[in-house]
């Protein structure tokens, strides 16, 4: 997903003179094609990543349209009191591409995990936040970005992620239905989309799986007519079960008064210790095929 | 451009920026005098003898960039601005109070002259270095003014932006350090030693000059020899509290307001 988004911002570099791609020294091979093409409007600045989201800010307010590309602890973790002050809090139209969402880097450690990105970043008032489940939508999310006044954060895997979605995708700022189903909803967002298709194929009656990738602002209204024949949500994410999209509609659900039984899937809220690959984290945390499956089937009261 | 005020003209112009700071301070109880009390002449030649600002035209894209880095001398920054026309009266009046317009530290507020929200120490040299650059890339011929605090170079962002600017020659951004000497909780050379300062930011890549930073002549010597091939750096040497006795050099006036009594005090001595 991120060669999509990065090819998408390349592309409009050509007709936006005012288009700014930065990175804090990441980003192998991934940049090559813009830094070629606009070399003047390319910088690596380093590993210094406060400076980084500041100087950010400040080709911002001087009117240039910002992307910063980094991993995700470095676009919003070491420098989140940045991205608060510099950008949310003076509303300055700077995209955070952040690489890497969930335990795409496993096993590389709690360091390199972005694990409660959603949690920080919805705690920032102005900024829209963006999890592109396949590259259809990584695309869509970067036309929003480039059209956007206000700040973005952009959650991506990294690169290589199948598309799931088999008709056009017209709107990423609403809730995309994947397939229709009755009675039980599994609303998911970011990387994690494809265990939940294929935990699609091998169950008996099939939910409606919906694909979620604004998660602020959340259109409630829309998800609200599409969960009407629905008694049961099941969210997905790879994230920490607490403080993401499932927080998100506990809140809502709590807060509407609404009723719904919702089953959150995500990562236990702990630092993780595991040693395994991306396919086995999921696994092992239950948002695997077979742990979405699981629940599925618990929810249509076969489990 | 605002020139032509002469020495004597900003200092009577400072001496009122006093008074209104004083008048603010003590009105509303806020912190910081000492603090603001010393950025008094540098803000005063900026504003009336290099920026090229107008309250007429605030939005102007050519205009120069002031950043007040340290936030809490917002008082001192707020004075200035009234002086220089881009506040009202009534603004001054609206300085941290209920249903107020102005907070205690700056919030953006670009019709007003106030270019960035800071409070937070750190900050403020990564945005000026990003407007400098912006400036570079357009091919304008604006400059970024940032003032700092000396404690606030304690930050490790800051020493990024230097480097960041050093390398990237951003000849168009201008740094002053207002050395009081005096941080939130002691002296800076007890808390962490600063010097040799001018010597650290010339090894990152900067021009440094030294100034007494409540002498007039020495601040214009220093804008007048700014380098045109590498950023710059005016360390002020300066005196926290400075304008009145019972202020200067004391830490107790990073944080009290002075009360009714202390007022008239120092207000007696700024009117003689």
């Amino acid at each position: 997903m991120r060669n999509s988004v990065i090819e998408r911002i390349t592309k409009e570099a050509g007709k936006k003179k005012d288009i700014f791609l930065i990175t804090g020294d990441a980003g192998f091979g991934v940049l090559d094609n813009y830094k070629k093409s606009f070399p003047e409007r390319f910088l690596n600045l380093g590993v210094a990543e406060q400076n980084m989201i500041g100087m950010a800010s400040g080709l911002g307010l001087s009117g240039f349209k910002v992307f910063v590309y980094n991993i995700v602890p470095f676009v919003l973790y070491r420098c989140y009191e940045q991205v608060r002050n510099d950008i949310c809090y003076q509303n300055v139209p700077v995209t955070l591409i952040g690489i890497g969402s969930g335990v795409t880097y496993s096993p590389q450690g709690v360091t390199h995990y972005s694990v409660e990105d959603i949690a920080l970043a919805r705690t920032l008032p102005n900024l829209v936040i963006l999890s592109p489940s396949d590259p259809i939508e990584a695309v869509k999310c970067a036309e929003y970005a480039i059209k956007s006044k206000d700040p973005v954060y952009i959650r991506i895997a990294k690169s290589g992620e199948p598309v799931i979605h088999t008709g056009r995708v017209k709107d990423i700022t609403r809730p995309v239905v994947l397939n229709e189903g009755e009675g039980v909803a599994v609303l998911f967002h970011g990387s994690v989309s494809t265990e939940v298709v294929s935990a699609l194929k091998g169950v008996d009656r099939r939910p409606k799986a919906v694909s979620v990738p604004m998660l602020q602002p959340m259109d409630f209204s829309s998800l609200e007519k599409e969960l009407k024949a629905i008694h049961t949500i099941i969210t997905v994410e790879e994230h920490f079960v607490e403080g993401g999209l499932g927080s998100i509609i506990a809140e809502w659900i709590v807060s509407e008064r609404l009723d719904y039984r919702l089953i959150k899937l995500g990562i236990k809220n702990e630092f993780i210790h595991k040693i395994t690959n991306n396919a086995g984290m999921r696994s092992h945390y239950g948002i695997s095929s077979e742990g979405i499956k699981g629940a599925i089937e618990k929810a249509y009261g076969n489990g | 451009m605002a020139d032509g005020y002469s020495v004597e003209n900003c200092l009577s112009i400072s001496n009122r920026v006093r008074r209104s700071i004083l008048d603010l301070v003590h009105r509303t109880k806020s912190p910081h005098i000492g603090s603001s009390f010393s950025t008094v002449e540098i803000l005063v030649a900026l504003y009336f003898n290099r920026l090229n600002v107008s309250p007429d035209d605030p939005l102007n894209p050519e205009r120069d960039r002031f950043i007040l880095s340290k936030g809490h001398a917002c008082s001192a920054l707020y004075a200035v601005l009234a002086e220089r026309g881009f506040l009202s009266k009534e603004d001054l009046e609206l300085f941290a109070v209920d249903g107020g317009r102005l907070e205690q530290h700056p919030n953006m507020d670009l019709g007003r002259g106030i270019e960035v929200s800071t409070g937070s120490l750190g900050h403020g040299l990564s945005i000026g270095a990003g407007m400098a650059l912006a400036a570079k890339v357009d091919k304008k011929k604006y400059g970024i003014y940032v003032l700092l605090s000396d404690g606030e170079l304690n930050e490790g962002s800051v020493w990024e932006a230097l480097m960041f600017a050093g390398h990237h020659r951003l000849s168009n951004l201008v740094a002053f350090v207002d050395f009081n000497k005096i941080q939130a909780l002691g002296f800076t050379k007890d808390i962490i030693d600063l010097e040799p300062l001018d010597e650290k930011w010339r090894s990152f890549g900067w021009h440094a000059q030294t100034a007494d930073g409540h002498d007039f002549e020495e601040i214009f010597a220093a804008l007048n020899s700014l380098s045109t091939e590498k950023p710059n750096v005016v360390i002020l040497h300066t005196i926290k509290g400075r304008g009145v006795s019972f202020m200067e050099n004391k830490l107790l006036w990073h944080y009290r307001a002075p009360d009714d009594r202390e007022y008239a005090d120092a207000l007696k001595e700024l009117l003689k």
